[in-house]
């Protein structure tokens, strides 16, 4: 009745945490320098903030199925509050980190904090 | 005339799967009503609870019979509380589950355990909704989060197993279904 394991099984669970370190690893970033969270709304950049320089509480509000709320202050931002169901991109609170994402998938509206300004927009479809 | 014993046994699929269907879409109504997210705060974390039934499905009744139950339970669920998007979500989640568990499933008993299937399925159910999410936000960033949910997966694969491993230990035992598929 318990679990009797197989050298198969082992060989999976190191496949799959290799890959999950691979990524980890080739997606990390370093974190110093310019800081700037993108807000992408349905594909779309909607606003840009230079997090590292802000000096200011900064508020941007989205509308749509489900509206919300986003905070920005120096060095970090976040979904203040939101109308969708899950509130899974509230829960995640303050991101910080470059390449760190806070994400609502109900209204389709996405935060992504990258180094570069530019260079860091790697928005490949602009629909408008 | 044995037509009334394959309508018989036909019947008796026919009952069984919907019996599964119900009890997956039970099974995610609860892990809705508890989602694993509000601790680790990342779309998709969740228990797989319905994926004990897909499993169960796959090794008794066969590939199509898991199909089904796995079509039908997203179909319904979207029906009943969610909305197109969560079921885009669950789809392509469970449809690459299952097809992963389907491949796992020629090497079960020699390569393999319920582990392996287990965990492997959950790995394909992660990969399957961060693809659909990320086709539906057009932006790939959300790739961020699937180290994070194949570790998760991992864990929740364990469970999974050790449940599903119960319960065929007692469906072999009682001999209450017998092989259909």
């Amino acid at each position: 009745m318990r679990l009797k394991p197989k050298p198969g099984d082992f060989f999976i669970i190191l496949v799959i945490a290799a890959a999950a370190v691979i990524m980890l690893i080739s997606m990390r970033q370093a974190d110093t320098g310019e800081k700037t969270a993108l807000i992408i709304h349905d594909g779309i950049v909607v606003k840009k903030i230079r997090l590292d320089t802000l000096d200011h509480t900064e508020i941007f509000e989205y509308s749509g199925k489900y509206p919300g709320v986003i905070e920005a202050e120096n060095g970090r931002i976040r979904f203040r509050e939101a109308a969708c169901p899950d509130q899974v991109c509230v829960h995640t609170g303050w991101i910080s980190k470059n390449g760190q994402i806070a994400v609502c998938l109900p209204e389709g509206v996405l935060i992504k904090i990258t180094g570069g300004g530019s260079a860091g927009d790697d928005t490949d479809i602009l629909i408008r | 005339m044995n037509a009334s014993g394959i309508c018989g046994e036909t019947m008796k699929k026919i009952a069984l799967n919907g019996l599964l269907i119900s009890l997956a879409l039970v099974l995610s109504y609860i892990e809705n009503l508890f989602p694993a997210s509000l601790i680790i705060p990342i779309p998709g974390v969740r228990l797989g609870l319905a994926n004990i039934v897909t499993m169960f499905a796959l090794f008794y009744l066969g590939f199509v019979s898991a199909l089904t139950v796995s079509v039908l339970r997203c179909l319904l669920s979207a029906l009943l509380f969610g909305g197109l998007s969560p079921m885009l979500f669950s789809l392509s989640g469970a449809l690459l589950a299952l097809f992963a568990m389907q491949a796992l499933k020629y090497g079960y008993n020699r390569q393999f355990s319920l582990l392996g299937v287990s965990i492997g399925g959950a790995a394909a159910h992660n990969t399957g909704q961060i693809l659909m999410a990320s086709l539906m936000m057009r932006n790939t960033a959300l790739f961020a989060y699937l180290p994070v949910l194949l570790f998760a997966g991992i864990a929740m694969g364990f469970i999974t197993a050790a449940a599903a491993q119960g319960i065929f230990y007692l469906v072999d035992k009682t001999q209450v279904v017998k092989h259909l598929g």
